[in-house]
């Protein structure tokens, strides 16, 4: 079962910033500066904490894990937004 | 029934770590150890990260004829072996004080607590795999009187003196594991454990479903019709019986959370960057896809794809299957799969006995014709009962059928009635008016035909078949099948014979059940398709329209008949594919078909 996570993040150096970016990119969908939106399972959970672990300066840069529930059926309940608008894939397949 | 192992194996070097499976559950040390079968889950990725960071070591330890009585030393990730016991073990950290070892062993978990003075002890397959590293230290000259497992969630380290009561134990369990190997036969699943739930290997192990089988195999009570017994084929109401009267625990997730990816876009081009498929289309990309978050890469036609992204997808085990632009499958791109050899020993093995083809056979073939009936039943605006009475006929025949040409014969007249009566089943409520030029096209269905399929109802169904094979051939590689030889569809080239068996029953209930919800809920509507010459075929739209309604078909949650669990399609075709392999490898002698009420 995977869960929707929020992953946002404050580095306080530029070099480490672009670093975390580029490994947030194996793991989610980039939706503002500094926030992924991600579907976790608990596999990939402890994949992407432990990477940003490695990472991240543990006493100056901080990443925050926002647990938006279960991925099925969230469609428009969970996240609204305003402005740009905000789409949601949430179709049993991917077809390009 | 498996009884073959290469005459060495029995001799080789048995990892610590090994020993601890099977202390844990032999069933789990016989699919790792023997079979090669690894699965992960969160537990076994949070300590192979966790190791990752000890492994960093340099792997180095002082030999025991150097080591002065004063050194005071710490070593990480040393490996050694015992001569004398074949052992070997990967050591997380040594410490060396006062002239003596202690091994200390980083566990994710935390300790157990003694049901009677209330004291932390470790585990039982911890404790022998610590008394192996004591065994290996000894044999390489050191002295080592005790170990340490450290745990890591509670950040605890419980002592273990290694003994002459654990060494014992640990010998004989060492024994067992290899006579266990040297036989060459799965253990049992274990019963009802609560170990089970939590165990990575517990969708390829089917713990208590396989017990639940196996229980009414003693019972002399078969589930579904007896392959190996010479008893006339059971009754329709012994099909019919009900869901079991104990309940199985659902272990397996319900769906599958990776989601199939098609690409369908002629001229599209599959780039890799990090762990991510870049979908190009001329230079711009057109989509960019996680590779741990498909479960297969469909290619429809003329697609690229660079070596970078076969080798990840390969890596990731993750398959990739081809057709022509048409939707004809042409075959899979695997990774190196399950080593499991003794799965395809006994399937060409079997293959070759008629009797065991014959019985299983007619399993498949009255399964598809239950389903055919059941989706008549369901689906069709006004049930012709006289169709559906001739269906029930031509199941039970099936079932006694004494010949495949007769049951080849059985279904084909199955399959005419069912499908003369298949119109009854699409129930477009308000047909679109013509439009022009697109009004040559319509629903009605007179008759199934192919190659090539002359009306857009056969042109879905005969997509749907090949993707639905695509399916049932990356199952059976899956699980360690050769998807080439069936037991009921004879070998030809290129044919995947077993995914084609193992597909029967599924076909109406996956196949044409997706083709009708296609059409009656217009994800593909009359304008989704182009006639070429005498054949009809889908625009690029429509085919993406069409495998939606398919992979939405896949997703849906289904009760399964024997074990009473909701699982979706995806899952029950693997869960049909491996206890198939169970009655191969002699574990059950029934195979349950899968068949809907």
């Amino acid at each position: 079962m995977r869960n929707t996570f929020l992953v946002c993040y404050d580095i306080a150096d530029p070099k480490r910033l672009r670093k975390v970016f580029k490994t947030m990119r194996d793991f989610g969908d980039h939706l503002q500066y500094s926030i992924f939106e991600c579907q976790f399972n608990a596999i990939d959970l402890a994949r992407c904490r432990h990477a940003l672990g490695e990472l991240i300066k543990h006493n100056e840069d901080q990443v925050l894990f926002v647990d938006l529930g279960p991925t099925d059926g969230r469609s428009e309940r969970v996240i609204t937004a305003l402005g740009l608008p905000y789409t949601n894939l949430d179709a049993p397949c991917i077809v390009v | 029934m498996a009884t073959v192992r290469e005459p060495d194996a029995a001799s080789d070097y048995l990892p610590a770590r090994m020993l601890n499976e099977f202390v844990y559950c032999p069933r789990l040390y016989f699919y790792e150890h023997v079979e090669g079968v690894f699965v992960h889950n969160r537990e076994t990725v949070e300590g192979a990260l966790r190791h990752a960071k000890l492994d960093d070591g340099k792997g180095e330890l002082t030999p025991a004829d150097e080591l002065a009585a004063d050194d005071k030393l710490h070593s990480r990730s040393v490996t050694l072996a015992s001569e004398t016991h074949r052992l070997i073990a990967k050591l997380d950290l040594i410490e060396v004080a006062g002239g003596a070892v202690v091994p200390v062993d980083y566990k994710r978990g935390s300790p157990r607590e003694d049901r009677k003075t209330g004291e932390l002890i470790a585990w039982d397959p911890e404790r022998v795999q610590l008394a192996v590293q004591g065994l290996v230290l000894r044999d390489n000259g050191y002295t080592c009187d005790e170990g340490v497992i450290y745990y890591v969630a509670t950040k605890q380290r419980i002592r273990v003196p290694i003994d002459d009561a654990l060494v014992a134990e640990t010998l004989a369990a060492m024994q067992a594991a290899r006579d266990v190997a040297a036989a060459g036969v799965i253990p049992p699943p274990l019963v009802d454990s609560p170990k089970c739930p939590r165990c990575s290997l517990v969708g390829v192990c089917l713990p208590d479903e396989t017990t639940s089988l196996r229980l009414h195999k003693t019972n002399g009570q078969p589930v579904q019709q007896t392959l190996f017994e010479v008893d006339p084929p059971l009754s329709a109401q012994a099909l019919d019986r009900p869901a079991e009267e104990e309940e199985i625990r659902r272990l397996v997730p319900a769906r599958d959370d990776l989601r199939p990816l098609y690409l369908n876009t002629q001229g599209l081009r599959v780039g890799k960057s990090g762990y991510v498929l870049k979908l190009q289309e001329k230079e711009t990309v057109v989509q960019e896809v996680r590779i741990n978050e498909i479960c297969q890469l469909n290619l429809m036609g003329n697609i690229q794809i660079t070596t970078q992204a076969v080798q990840a997808l390969c890596e990731q085990e993750t398959p990739i299957a081809y057709f022509s632009m048409g939707g004809w499958f042409y075959g899979v791109t695997h990774g190196l799969g399950v080593k499991n050899i003794y799965l395809r020993r006994e399937q060409f093995r079997l293959a070759d006995v008629p009797g065991f083809c014959l019985r299983l056979a007619r399993a498949l073939v009255a399964g598809k014709i239950r389903n055919q009936r059941t989706m008549l039943q369901r689906n069709h605006v006004e049930p012709p009962a006289s169709a559906l009475a001739f269906l029930k006929e031509m199941q039970l025949d099936a079932e006694r059928a004494e010949a495949f040409d007769v049951l080849l014969g059985i279904e084909g007249n199955a399959a005419r009635v069912y499908f003369q009566h298949f119109a009854g089943m699409i129930k477009l409520d308000d047909p679109i008016a013509p439009r022009g030029e697109a009004a040559d096209f319509n629903f009605d269905f007179r008759n199934r035909n192919r190659r090539p399929p002359r009306d857009p109802v056969n042109a879905l169904l005969s997509l749907a078949y090949s993707i639905l094979a695509k399916d049932l051939t990356i199952v059976s590689h899956t699980v360690g099948f050769d998807p080439y030889l069936g037991f009921y569809h004879q070998p030809r080239y290129g044919r995947p014979a077993l995914a084609l068996d193992l597909m029967e029953p599924f076909r109406p209930l996956i196949a044409d059940s997706a083709v009708l919800s296609a059409i009656n809920t217009r994800m593909v509507t009359d304008r989704d398709f182009v006639r070429a010459g005498e054949s009809v075929a889908l625009r690029p739209e429509g085919r993406k329209g069409f495998f939606r309604a398919y992979e939405q078909r896949m997703d849906t949650l289904v009760t399964h008949p024997i074990f009473g669990y909701r699982v979706n399609y995806r899952r029950v075709l693997e869960i049909q594919a491996r206890l198939l392999a169970r009655v191969l490898t002699g574990e059950l002698t029934t195979y349950p078909v899968f068949t809907t009420r």
